[in-house]
């Protein structure tokens, strides 16, 4: 589960000091899905990024999968990532020079694992989202909804305990951005996983079983 | 393969496709061949010259000295020999140390040769037994004397000739001090091969030398057994010698300034030619800091999915190692392949009245390449050490912030 209290940010932009997050709380269920929304420049990502052990809160805490992330050191913190976290980047982020099943690999590379293994893994996954036929291609062969779903199966290959996607379907057209939603919710269901969801489209937040809105630095429920 | 030799292989091949990092790879590649060959030629035409010159030095040049100082050597000089000559008890004590093949007395002196009314100053060389091995004269000890050709030629002097030898040593004579003198024949006229042949000496049979100049410095050269090693046979010779009276010395140090002075030579061409190596390690740095800057959204991803800084730098540690790896292996064997087709062939010639050869002789040293190959390694590292750790400094989310401004 997820467990954020009190989490303040605030960047220094040249003589300003800019505010971002102002005493965030939240709690993610084991399992459960949340979507955050809000206008752009509300603090999504950031608070996104503190999830997910990529940058550290001013004040406050964060408990993710049961790590105190304000309190380890970095190199545990890369661990951690790699172990217990997926991530879906907005621009999908795959590596050009690999190809898709070789992307899927990634982080069982970082890990360590046998490669025969992981493998299959990364090839069964890819025969979930539909794309076992272009495990050898590589990303700038593919469409922008193929790119995102083998982000996707990225972040799943180590079965995450918690999935952190920023903007999932943002540059998908609407067919595509159904699909990755629907492969998401299915993943979520099958592996009992914790999603948080950032997201400017009400209806991807709709399907989320709780929906948050960060304005002004502050995370207001607005419905379970 | 593992997660840094995966990553590092690809992101090589990758460097073929971008022009520039292809144009900078290919110069840092060159540049380490063109920097590594002429280090191993450079070292390869020194080590060439060097070899013939010691060569030469260790054929005029005996193993090992005992310098005596001029007159007497009191009995005590000698901590083990008895005998009632000191000269001929260290010659004793050197003969029978082992490792020591031959021991030859030698007297130096200034004295002058005269024919007629002509004198002219002369150095004095004293031998017994045979003529030292750098006065190229082969056979045993003459009765009379043998002149360098130089001499002769200044006093108009042929073999059979009669010349008088003189002592600048007064002896008592019915009117007075006079300076000691002898008529000599000339036996032989040699031609010096060193290339200043001013002071080559004039060599008179030991016998006659004593006689004539008896305050001469006296000197030992022993001749050493092949196996022997200098430096201890030297070391056990002073535990019987004293000091201030005779001192023991090396080849080496006899000629400690040459060979100082062939080493700093070593040392200097080194340092020059390895500037080419050290910036061809500018070109690698340049070409890793440009494959950063291309792959630096992919390093925040690799960081993102939980890539510890160590083994990011580990990968850009392995790219540096590949992108000159090669470039200093060829230029490595290709430097040690034309020295030796050099010097098989002689391909290069030089003025033989001025050179010891006339042509430029090239030994390769199995050590020189290695220096070679670890001197190029340390300051590729150096390059790839600072662009690696540009990499592992990257934050993951400004890196993958970048790629999409």
């Amino acid at each position: 589960m997820i467990a954020v209290a009190g989490v303040t940010k605030a960047y220094q932009d040249g003589a300003v000091r800019r505010q971002v997050l102002r005493g965030v709380d939240l709690v993610v269920a084991r399992g459960e899905t949340a979507a955050v929304v809000g206008p752009s420049g509300s603090g999504k990502s950031t608070l996104l990024n503190i999830l997910g052990a990529l940058d550290v809160p001013d004040a406050g805490s964060v408990r993710v999968d049961g790590v105190d992330l304000t309190r380890s050191r970095p190199s545990a913190l890369a661990g951690f990532r790699n172990r217990s976290l997926g991530f879906v980047f907005q621009f999908h982020q795959l590596l050009p020079d690999f190809t898709a099943i070789e992307n899927v690999m990634m982080p069982g590379r970082i890990a360590g694992r046998p490669t025969s293994s992981l493998s299959a893994q990364a090839l069964t996954l890819l025969d979930q989202v539909g794309l076992a036929d272009r495990a050898g291609a590589f990303p700038q062969q593919l469409s922008g909804g193929e790119r995102q779903r083998i982000a996707i199966c990225r972040a799943l290959v180590l079965e995450p305990a918690v999935l952190l996607a920023d903007e999932p379907t943002g540059n998908l057209d609407s067919r595509s951005g159904e699909q990755v939603l629907e492969l998401l919710d299915t993943l979520r269901r099958r592996r009992d996983t914790t999603m948080v969801l950032v997201t400017h489209n009400p209806e991807v937040a709709k399907r989320c079983g709780k929906v948050l809105r960060l304005d002004g630095g502050r995370l207001k429920a607005l419905g379970e | 393969m593992g997660f840094v030799w995966h990553i590092a292989v690809r992101y090589f091949r990758s460097t073929r496709a971008d022009a520039h990092i292809r144009a900078l790879s290919t110069l840092t590649a060159g540049g380490l061949a063109v920097g590594t060959a002429a280090l191993v030629l450079a070292l390869a035409a020194l080590a060439g010259f060097q070899n013939l010159l010691l060569e030469d030095l260790a054929r005029h040049t005996p193993a090992l000295q005992i310098e005596l100082g001029g007159g007497s050597v009191p009995g005590s000089a000698l901590q083990g020999a008895a005998t009632t000559d000191p000269v001929r008890g260290l010659a004793a004590l050197a003969a029978a140390t082992n490792g020591v093949a031959g021991v030859q007395e030698l007297l130096y002196a200034r004295g002058w040769l005269a024919d007629g009314d002509r004198p002219i100053a002369v150095e004095v060389l004293g031998y017994e037994k045979t003529p030292p091995p750098w006065i190229p004269v082969q056979g045993e000890a003459t009765p009379g004397l043998i002149v360098p050709v130089s001499v002769a030629l200044r006093m108009g002097l042929a073999v059979g000739d009669m010349v008088r030898v003189v002592s600048p040593r007064p002896g008592l004579t019915p009117v007075g001090h006079q300076p000691r003198t002898r008529m000599l024949p000339i036996d032989l006229i040699y031609m010096s091969d060193r290339a200043e042949d001013t002071d080559d000496p004039v060599l008179v049979p030991l016998e006659q030398a004593s006689a004539l100049f008896a305050r001469g410095d006296r000197r030992l050269d022993l001749t050493l057994a092949p196996e022997a090693d200098p430096e201890q046979v030297g070391d056990f010779l002073r535990q019987g010698i004293d000091p201030t009276v005779a001192t023991v010395t090396t080849w080496r140090q006899a000629n400690r300034a040459l060979l100082f002075v062939l080493r700093l030579e070593k040392g200097l061409v080194f340092s020059a030619v390895a500037l080419i190596v050290a910036v061809a390690s500018f070109a690698l740095l340049a070409a890793l800091s440009m494959v950063l800057s291309s792959k630096r959204a992919e390093v925040g991803v690799l960081a993102a999915m939980g890539a510890p800084p160590a083994r990011l730098q580990r990968v850009f540690l392995l790219l540096g190692a590949l992108l000159s790896v090669g470039g200093a292996g060829f230029g490595g064997a290709a430097g040690a392949g034309l020295a030796a087709f050099l010097d098989r062939y002689r391909v290069i010639s030089t003025p033989s009245d001025v050179y010891v050869v006339d042509y430029v002789p090239f030994l390769v040293r199995g050590t020189d390449v290695l220096v070679v190959l670890v001197v190029t390694v340390l300051f590729t590292a150096a390059a790839a050490v600072i662009g690696a750790r540009k990499a592992s400094l990257l934050h993951p989310v400004e890196a993958m912030r970048s790629a999409r401004t």
